[in-house]
């Protein structure tokens, strides 16, 4: 392995910045279980759809000078399919007396992936994709980043913001932290609880969808392209903490570092074995993660 | 009891010549395994699919073999090993398969290879170039694609040709990257050709190589070999010029995938430089029947044929007239034919399948050769001849 601190630099911003990226998806699994308290397997599938609308509005409609436009409508276009199907898919878990909550949300969201995936295929073929980018290389002093990774990682940033915001400053946000700590308490107050669980996880997954837009130019769009991004953003919130929201960006952040320093200073094969070995010494060190906090049940 | 006893007989003779005549209008199947959706490389799948079953209906048209009509069972391994092994056992088991063909990943044909020894039906690797799918000198395993030793030599005689001194290879971990990287290594060490070669392995799932990549512009070579298969492949493509790799150091891809039609749409502008190897040029000749399906693939799909298709719907020949010489769809039979027969493909070359040495048992090689993309929108029909293994 080579060595030098332009490498290392260079290394490093590639890590800070896609690991940004990570973080969206990890922020939309772990918001959704704050909420709703459902795992959404389906979540790599959202990624995708994001991915795909990304790509249409890019190479069909409006060309590469608006990506910044298809990559709202993607995160639109996904938010109203979770809007569609939360009350359909999830709803039932609360409206109806079940007795295992957890296995029916494991089972629903599991058969939506493998629905959601064949579909792709189904109607994209198998192919490889990929919406065009004009964005010109980027100079960070001497070292050269590519457009369409800065864009992406700045529009990022800037969707955690307002996310941020949306949770801490609107009468809404209100009421989804509040839902967060005590459905009852807020079910009690008059507040429609099922619109909110509605609602949260059409942002949740909304999140997915905007984070597979804006990586579609550099990880390229296909049916399975959300499958390894969804194992990251699980990784993540182990490593940040379930429901944490600074544990998203935080544990995006130093996958992302960790992944690309390990791959390109110790060996390139395990890439993907850095990451699981961080969440190991997280779950040995502290085992509700980073910025988690131990759960009580009643 | 005379009259009822021929009465019985004359219905146990109707049943069993009817059976006889039932079974003797059941088609003969063929197996084809390959990847048909993600992480396989999809795009070989389909060509060779294609060209299979432009075989069948070629070979059905001619009168079939031995009398009854092949049909192809066409089943998905997505490129793992392990769904490519249960489709072997359910094409064998439940759709009494004679021969499997269709494979593009080495690793999906060498773990089909270890139960196919056991099951007996013979298999045949369309795309696959892994020594081991051959080298392990299995009676069933078969092949008509470019083993790694002379596919190694091809991208060292372009890159001695180019008199380029530094080449990083960056290869996935599988059997057949893994085969590639050792064998361009071996080669540059018993040829003395004095070539530093670096030489970085990836897993094929990542979805971002630009630490690898960064690693290579660090070394700053002259030439890089992508030795990934798919999603990969494209990926180092995109990376490479976002760090500045390309268009500076020259590129070949270890097999056709920029052969593709939407490989431009991929990468547009930055497609252009890029060289592959090739096993098949528009430009090459083509035997008869190798004449006739570039006709009708033309007509059905508006596009010329490449590699894939014109490998697969030759392996659906090749089974068919190995059936028709043994007169029998025994699998033993078939072997037996496959290899002391000599057979007709796309190329002009005959194909043999003799049982020599290492990885050339029971291998047909096509000619192998790198293709040159020096303009936006170039098909191998236009691209510029590279080198030719062997010139």
């Amino acid at each position: 392995m080579i060595f030098s601190t332009e490498l290392l630099i260079q290394t490093l911003l590639s890590g800070l910045m896609v690991g940004v990226l990570y973080a969206l998806m990890a922020l939309g699994i772990t918001f959704i279980y704050s909420i709703v308290k459902t795992i959404n397997w389906a979540m790599g599938e959202f990624y995708m759809i994001g991915s795909y609308i990304q790509f249409v509005a890019v190479h069909f409609l409006l060309g590469p000078n608006w990506w910044w436009l298809a990559a709202i409508l993607a995160a639109a276009g996904t938010f109203l399919l979770g809007l569609i199907l939360e009350p359909i898919l999830i709803k039932p878990m609360y409206a109806r007396p079940l007795q295992r909550r957890d296995d029916y949300a494991t089972v629903v969201t599991i058969a939506l992936l493998l629905l959601l995936r064949n579909l792709a295929v189904a109607l994209g073929g198998p192919n490889q994709y990929r919406p065009e980018s004009n964005l010109p290389v980027v100079w960070i002093g001497p070292l050269p980043q590519e457009g369409a990774r800065v864009a992406a990682c700045l529009f990022a940033l800037l969707a955690l913001a307002t996310f941020w915001l949306i949770i801490k400053k609107t009468w809404v946000g209100l009421a989804l932290r509040a839902a967060a700590q005590n459905r009852v308490a807020v079910q009690t107050a008059g507040v429609d609880v099922y619109r909110l669980d509605a609602v949260a996880f059409a942002i949740g997954v909304a999140l997915a969808g905007l984070a597979g837009a804006l990586l579609a130019p550099l990880f390229m769009v296909f049916p399975t392209n959300g499958a390894v991004t969804t194992v990251k953003g699980f990784e993540i919130i182990v490593i940040g903490g379930l429901g944490s929201i600074p544990g998203a960006l935080v544990g995006g952040v130093l996958l992302g570092l960790i992944e690309s320093l390990g791959a390109a200073f110790i060996s390139s094969p395990y890439q993907n074995v850095y990451g699981f070995l961080l969440v190991i010494l997280i779950l040995i060190i502290r085992p509700n993660g980073l910025f988690g906090e131990r759960g009580r049940e009643a | 009891m005379w009259r009822g006893g021929c009465a019985g007989g004359a219905l146990l003779l109707s049943v069993l010549f009817g059976l006889g005549a039932a079974a003797a209008q059941e088609p003969i199947v063929f197996g084809v395994i390959t990847p048909l959706s993600p992480p396989g490389e999809t795009a070989l799948g389909q060509l060779a699919k294609r060209g299979a079953e432009i075989g069948a209906e070629y070979i059905n048209e001619k009168g079939g073999v031995l009398g009854r009509k092949v049909a192809l069972s066409v089943q998905d391994s997505a490129g793992k090993n392990e769904q490519a092994v249960a489709a072997y056992r359910r094409l064998v088991s439940s759709d009494k398969a004679v021969a499997v063909f269709g494979f593009i990943h080495s690793g999906a044909n060498i773990a089909v290879n270890e139960v196919a020894k056991e099951m007996g039906v013979p298999t045949m690797g369309t795309q696959t170039g892994a020594s081991d799918v051959t080298a392990k000198h299995y009676d069933v395993a078969f092949r008509t694609h470019a083993v790694d030793p002379p596919r190694a030599a091809t991208w060292l005689g372009w890159i001695k040709k180019n008199n380029f001194k530094r080449v990083s290879i960056l290869a996935e971990t599988t059997d057949y990257g893994i085969g590639l990287a050792k064998e361009t290594e071996k080669q540059n060490k018993d040829k003395a050709l004095g070539l530093e070669i670096q030489t970085i392995m990836f897993d094929r799932t990542t979805t971002d190589l630009l630490p690898q990549l960064l690693q290579v512009k660090a070394f700053k070579p002259d030439a890089i070999v992508n030795v990934g298969v798919g999603q990969p492949l494209d990926l180092m493509i995109t990376q490479a010029h976002t760090v500045g790799l390309l268009p500076g150091a020259a590129m070949v891809t270890s097999y056709d995938a920029p052969a593709r039609p939407q490989f431009w749409q991929l990468h547009g502008d930055k497609g252009v430089g890029i060289n592959f190897v090739a096993f098949y040029s528009p430009k090459s000749e083509l035997s008869e029947v190798g004449k006739e399906f570039a006709k009708r693939y033309q007509a059905k799909f508006n596009e010329p044929p490449v590699y894939a298709a014109l490998n697969g719907f030759a392996n659906a020949l090749v089974f068919a007239e190995a059936i028709e010489k043994a007169k029998s769809t025994e699998p033993k039979a078939i072997i037996k034919a496959l290899e002391e027969g000599s057979f007709s493909g796309w190329s002009k070359t005959p194909i043999t399948f003799p049982r020599a040495e290492g990885a050339l048992w029971h291998n047909w090689s096509p000619p192998l050769m790198v293709l040159s993309y020096a303009a936006k929108d170039q098909t191998p029909a236009t691209a510029t001849v590279a080198y030719v293994l062997g010139e």
